[in-house]
C-alpha cells in the first residue's frame, strides 16, 4: 500500500470512527423507567403518566407503545438486556413462560397493597408461588341481548334456543348466540360452563378439586338437546366467532357474548348495556366466565438497568393504586382491578356492569391449568376443537365431550405444580 | 457520464462511500458489542477492515466485485446455518434460554422469600454515618427502628418526625435521601439486606416498602450446588441446563440455562414418538404437496402455453390475464382464497351450492391448499413454458410432421423432452421452494385442521417448515433446539434432492 493510499485509509478509518462515536447511542439514563404496552393501553398510559410526573420521585417514566398486542409479545420474547423494558403491561398467561425463561422478576407486595385487590386476581399473576406483577384491569365477557329482537332477559339457555327458533325465519336470524369477544376458547367458556363443562372444578369452599372434571354425559346431552338437530348444528350457536359482532350489530343475532374492552362499540350503535352472564340449563344458574386480569409485570431487565426498586415503586404507587387506576381506566374504559378504583364514581356503568356480571358468575383464569398440555392439548386449542368436531364435523357430542373432559382433567393435575 | 466519475472525483466518491459504510458498520459493531453479541461485533469489525483493504488498495481487482456478495452471504446464509447447527446441539427452549451465570443470579433472587409472618414496613431510605440505612415504620404497632447492613436501632416515636400516615420521615443521626440521590441509590439499596433479627432481614420492595425476608436457597459455587436452607434439599447441575434434586430429576429450579446436549435433539426425532410420528406424517405430506404442486402448476402452465402458442384472436389479452395472478402479491391472494373457502359465507360453497367445511376436513383442506397453490403457481410455468416453446426450433416439428407424426406424437416425442431438458432446473427449484412454502400454509390453513381432542400435534396440512415453526415459536413451550435440528434435516433433504435431481438431469454439465 503506498503512502497516498495509506493516507486515504487512515482518513476513512478516522472518519468512520468519529461518526460512529458521535452517533452511537448512549446508555439509557438510570433515572428512566421504561414501560412497554400495546396499541390500546400505551397511549392511555402515556397520557396519564404525563399528566402527573411524580409517581416515583427522581425518576421519569417512558411508555413505549407497540402496534399490536402480538407485536408487544413478540418484542418482549426477543428483548435483550439493552432493549428490554423494566415493566411490561401484558396478559396473565405471559407469566409462566416469562418466569420460566427468566424474563420476569418476582416481587413481594406488602399486606397493604395486597388488600387493594381480590386475592383470586393474584392467582393469574403467580407462578410457582411467586408473584410477578400487579393486576391492572379485569378482562371478562358478558352476554348482551338485542331488545329489538327479544324483550326480556332470558332465564335459561333453553329459553334462548326457543326464542331463536321462533324468530329464525321471520327475523332472518343468522344465529342465536355467538361469541363476539374473546374467541371460541376464552370467550366461549361461559357457554361451555352454562352447558355443564367448566374448565376446572371447585368444591363448595372454593378450593380447586384437581382430580375431577366436568360430567361428559351431562354436557354432551345438553349440547345434543340445545345445539343440535340430529348430528347437525341447529344453527343457534356457530362454531366460530367469524362475523358475530357484525351480525349482532346488524340485528341478525339476538344474543352475543362481548368483551369488556369493546362495549363502547355497541353503546355507540345504540344498544343498551343490558349485560348478564350466559344463563344455564336450569333457571338461576349461569355459565361462568373467565375473570382474568392484565398485569403490569416486573421484568428482570429492571435490575440490569439499575431501576429495580424504582420499577417496584411505580408498580405500587401507580399501577396498583386507586389514584393510578382511576386515572388510567377513565381513559381505557375497562373495569379496574383495584377495589378503590372499582368503587370510584368516575368509572362508567358499563365498566361496572361487567364487574357485576363477573361477580354473579366468574371463575379465575388459572394459566397453570389452561396453558398446560399434559392432556395432549391445552385448553386454548382443545376448546374450539370441540365446537368444530361437534357442530361442524357432526361427531358425537358425548364422545367428544369425554375426550375434552379427560384432557382438561389431566391438564389441571399437570398444572398443579406451576401454581 | 463515465468520464465524469474518473480520476480524483471517482477516488473522492469512493473514499466517501467507503467511509460512510465503515461508519455504519462500526456503529453496528459498537452496538452489538454493547449487547454482548461479540461474534456479530467481530464480524462487523472484520468487514470494515476487509472493505477498506479491498477498495483502498490494489490487493485484488476481482475481490472488489465479490466482497459485498461474500460478506452478505456470510452474514445471511452461512451465519444462520452455523448458528442453527450450533443451536441444534443445545437444550434451548422455554425455560432454558439464558446463560448459566444469569440463571444462577435469578435463582438466588427467587431464593429470597417473605417471612411466614408476612411482615412488611413503610421505609425511608437514607444514610447513617454515610452508610446505607433505612428508617422503618410499623404503623400498626406502632414501632420504629433504624436498620443498617450491620445492626438495628430501636427508636421512640417522640424523637421522630412523622407524616400524616404515621410514617417516620426524619430521625436523629439519619440523613434521608433527597430526590436527586434516588437514581444512584437504586443500585446500592436494591438487593441490600437490612438487619431485622438473627434469622430474617428486610429487603426493599420499592423505595417506600420493606418486606421481612429470608434466604431460602443458597448457592455454593465450589460444588456448583444450590441448597434449600429450610429443608436441606440439594440441587445439582443435571447436565441439561437445570439444577435438580438427585433423587427427583423432575424437581428443578427455574430458570434454567442453555446447555449442550449434543445429539439429543436428533435422537429425539427418532426415539420420541411424540416427535417422530407427527414428523413422519408431515414429511410424507410435504413431499406429496411439493410434487403435486410442481406437477399441477407445470401441467396447467404448459397446457396454456401450448394453447396460446398458436396465433389466435386476442392472444395478447389472454396472455395478460393469465399473468395477473403472478402479478398480484401472493399474501393477498392467499388471504382472499382463504375467505372464498370459508364454510359459512365463502364464494366457493356459494357457487357449488355446498356446505363443505374446507378447512375442517383434512382432505378438503389439502385439496384447497393444492388448488390455491395451483392458482399462484401456474402463471410462472406458463411464462417459462411459453419462452421455452419459442426456443425449440420449428424445423424439428415440421420434419416430424413431414415424416407422418401426428401432433400428439410430436408433443410426446419432441416438444416435451426438449422442454423438460430446458425446464428441469426450474422444476427442481420449484420443488425445493414448495418444500418450504411456509407462507401458503401459514396464511391459508395455519397447518390445520388438527384434531386436538385426539392428541394430534401436527395439522393435516402442516409441512415440515410450518411444523418446525410451531415447535420453535408455537404456544406453550418453544423448543428452539429441536426446531433447529429439524431445520437442519430439512436443509439436508432439500439440498440432497436438488443435487440428485440436478445430477440426474445433467443440467450442471452445461455449466462445466
Amino acid at each position: 500500500m503506498n503512502r497516498k493510499r495509506f493516507g486515504f485509509s487512515a482518513l476513512v478509518a478516522a472518519f468512520a470512527l468519529a461518526v460512529s462515536t458521535l452517533v452511537a447511542p448512549s446508555a439509557s439514563a438510570a433515572t428512566e423507567i421504561v414501560v412497554w404496552a400495546d396499541e390500546n393501553r400505551g397511549p392511555d398510559l402515556t397520557k396519564v403518566i404525563a399528566a402527573k410526573g411524580d409517581w416515583v420521585p427522581g425518576f421519569t417514566v417512558k411508555v413505549v407503545t407497540f402496534s399490536s398486542f402480538d407485536a408487544l409479545k413478540e418484542a418482549f420474547d426477543k428483548a435483550t438486556d439493552a432493549s428490554g423494558p423494566d415493566i411490561v403491561v401484558g396478559a396473565n398467561d405471559w407469566v409462566p413462560t416469562g418466569a420460566k425463561s427468566g424474563k420476569l422478576a418476582p416481587l413481594t407486595l406488602t399486606a397493604a397493597v395486597k388488600a387493594r385487590f381480590n386475592p383470586t386476581q393474584f392467582l393469574d399473576l403467580t407462578y410457582k408461588g411467586k408473584l410477578y406483577g400487579v393486576p391492572v384491569d379485569i378482562n371478562n365477557v358478558a352476554m348482551i341481548y338485542n331488545t329489538k329482537l327479544v324483550s326480556s332477559a332470558p332465564k335459561t339457555f333453553g329459553e334462548m334456543v326457543a326464542e331463536y327458533k321462533s324468530l329464525k325465519t321471520s327475523k332472518g336470524l343468522k344465529a342465536g348466540l355467538c361469541i363476539a369477544g374473546g374467541g371460541m376458547s376464552w370467550g366461549a367458556h361461559s357457554v361451555f360452563s352454562a352447558l355443564g363443562a367448566d374448565a376446572y372444578q371447585f368444591n363448595s369452599r372454593g378450593q380447586i378439586v384437581y382430580n375431577r372434571a366436568f360430567n361428559a354425559s351431562t354436557f354432551g346431552k345438553n349440547v345434543r338437546t340445545l345445539l343440535m338437530d340430529g348430528n347437525k348444528s341447529n344453527g343457534f350457536f356457530p362454531a366460530t366467532d367469524t362475523g358475530c359482532k357484525d351480525n349482532f350489530l346488524a340485528g341478525t343475532v339476538p344474543y352475543a357474548v362481548i368483551g369488556n374492552w369493546e362495549w363502547s362499540d355497541y353503546a355507540d350503535k345504540g344498544f343498551a348495556m343490558n349485560l348478564m352472564p350466559v344463563p344455564g340449563v336450569k333457571a338461576g344458574t349461569y355459565g361462568k366466565m373467565f375473570g382474568s386480569v392484565s398485569g403490569a409485570l416486573l421484568t428482570t431487565f429492571a435490575a440490569k438497568h439499575g431501576v429495580e426498586s424504582a420499577a417496584k415503586s411505580l408498580l405500587t404507587n401507580f399501577f396498583a393504586s386507586s389514584d393510578g387506576q382511576v386515572r388510567y381506566q377513565t381513559l381505557a374504559k375497562r373495569p379496574p382491578a383495584e377495589k378503590g378504583a372499582q368503587a370510584n364514581t368516575t368509572i362508567t356503568a358499563a365498566q361496572r356492569g361487567f364487574g357485576t356480571s363477573a361477580s354473579l358468575a366468574g371463575i379465575p383464569q388459572i394459566g397453570a391449568f389452561l396453558n398446560s398440555n399434559k392432556g395432549g392439548a391445552n385448553y386454548w386449542d382443545s376448546a374450539p376443537a370441540y365446537w368444530t368436531a361437534v357442530l361442524i364435523d357432526g361427531k358425537d357430542a358425548t364422545k367428544e365431550a369425554a375426550k375434552l373432559s379427560q384432557i382438561w382433567r389431566t391438564n389441571t393435575i399437570g398444572g398443579k405444580g406451576d401454581l | 457520464m463515465t468520464y465524469l466519475i474518473r480520476g480524483k472525483v471517482a477516488l473522492l466518491i469512493k473514499v466517501v462511500v467507503v467511509a460512510l459504510l465503515a461508519s455504519v458498520l462500526l456503529l453496528l459493531a459498537q452496538s452489538a458489542f454493547a449487547q454482548r453479541e461479540y461474534v456479530i461485533a467481530a464480524f462487523l469489525a472484520i468487514s470494515v477492515v476487509l472493505l477498506a483493504l479491498t477498495y483502498l488498495s490494489k490487493i485484488s481487482i476481482p475481490l472488489k466485485f465479490f466482497i459485498p456478495g461474500i460478506l452478505l452471504l456470510t452474514a445471511f446464509v452461512i451465519g444462520p446455518i452455523l448458528y442453527t447447527v450450533a443451536m441444534s446441539g443445545f437444550n434451548y427452549k422455554t425455560g432454558n434460554i439464558i446463560s448459566k451465570e444469569e440463571a444462577i443470579v435469578q435463582i438466588k433472587v427467587r431464593g429470597i422469600e417473605a417471612a411466614p409472618s408476612g411482615l412488611s414496613f413503610d421505609i425511608k431510605l437514607g444514610t447513617v454515618d454515610g452508610k446505607p440505612a433505612i428508617l422503618v415504620s410499623d404503623i400498626n404497632t406502632p414501632e420504629y427502628f433504624l436498620s443498617t447492613l450491620e445492626d438495628r436501632t430501636p427508636l421512640v416515636a417522640s424523637s421522630l418526625t412523622l407524616n400524616e400516615y404515621g410514617v417516620a420521615v426524619e430521625a436523629p443521626n439519619f440523613t434521608p435521601l433527597n430526590e436527586s440521590e434516588f437514581a444512584s441509590a437504586d443500585k446500592v439499596y436494591t438487593g441490600a439486606r437490612f438487619v431485622f433479627d438473627d434469622r430474617f432481614f428486610i429487603a426493599l420492595e420499592g423505595f417506600e416498602a420493606g418486606v421481612v425476608s429470608q434466604q431460602v436457597l443458597k448457592f455454593f459455587p465450589e460444588s456448583d450446588q444450590f441448597r434449600n436452607l429450610l429443608t436441606g434439599a440439594i440441587y445439582t447441575d443435571n447436565g441439561r441446563g437445570n439444577y435438580s434434586l438427585a433423587d427427583d430429576k423432575g424437581a428443578i429450579l427455574e430458570p434454567g440455562w442453555r446447555a449442550p446436549i449434543w445429539f439429543e435433539n436428533y435422537s429425539n426425532i427418532v426415539t420420541d414418538p411424540r416427535v417422530r410420528e407427527p414428523l413422519i406424517r408431515v414429511f410424507i405430506w410435504t413431499v406429496v404437496f411439493a410434487l403435486l404442486t410442481v406437477l399441477t402448476t407445470f401441467a396447467l402452465g404448459l397446457l396454456l402455453a401450448l394453447a396460446l402458442n398458436k396465433p389466435i384472436r386476442g392472444r395478447r389479452i389472454y396472455r395478460s390475464i393469465l399473468v395477473l395472478p403472478y402479478a398480484m402479491p401472493s399474501v393477498m391472494s392467499i388471504l382472499i382464497w382463504g375467505g372464498m373457502f370459508n364454510t359459512e359465507f365463502g364464494a366457493i360453497n356459494a357457487l357449488l351450492g355446498t356446505d363443505i367445511a374446507w378447512f375442517s376436513d383434512p382432505n378438503f383442506a389439502r385439496l384447497a391448499v393444492i388448488l390455491v397453490n395451483l392458482w399462484l403457481g401456474f402463471p410462472y410455468f406458463y411464462l417459462i413454458s411459453s419462452g421455452s416453446l419459442q426456443a425449440i426450433p420449428s424445423e424439428l416439428m415440421e420434419a416430424a410432421a413431414i415424416d407422418g407424426a401426428n401432433p400428439r406424437q410430436i408433443f410426446r416425442k419432441i416438444t416435451l423432452p426438449l422442454l423438460l431438458q430446458i425446464l428441469s432446473p426450474l422444476l427442481i427449484a420449484s420443488f425445493a421452494f414448495n418444500f418450504n412454502n411456509f407462507n401458503l400454509i401459514f396464511l391459508l390453513t395455519g397447518g390445520g385442521p388438527r384434531n386436538e381432542l385426539d392428541g394430534e400435534i401436527a395439522g393435516a396440512t402442516d409441512i415440515l417448515i410450518s411444523y418446525t415453526y410451531k415447535i420453535a415459536f408455537g404456544a406453550g413451550t418453544q423448543d428452539l433446539g429441536l426446531a433447529s435440528a429439524i431445520s437442519l434435516i430439512i436443509f439436508i433433504l432439500v439440498a440432497s434432492i436438488s443435487l440428485y435431481s440436478l445430477k440426474k438431469s445433467k443440467v450442471l454439465e452445461s455449466f462445466a
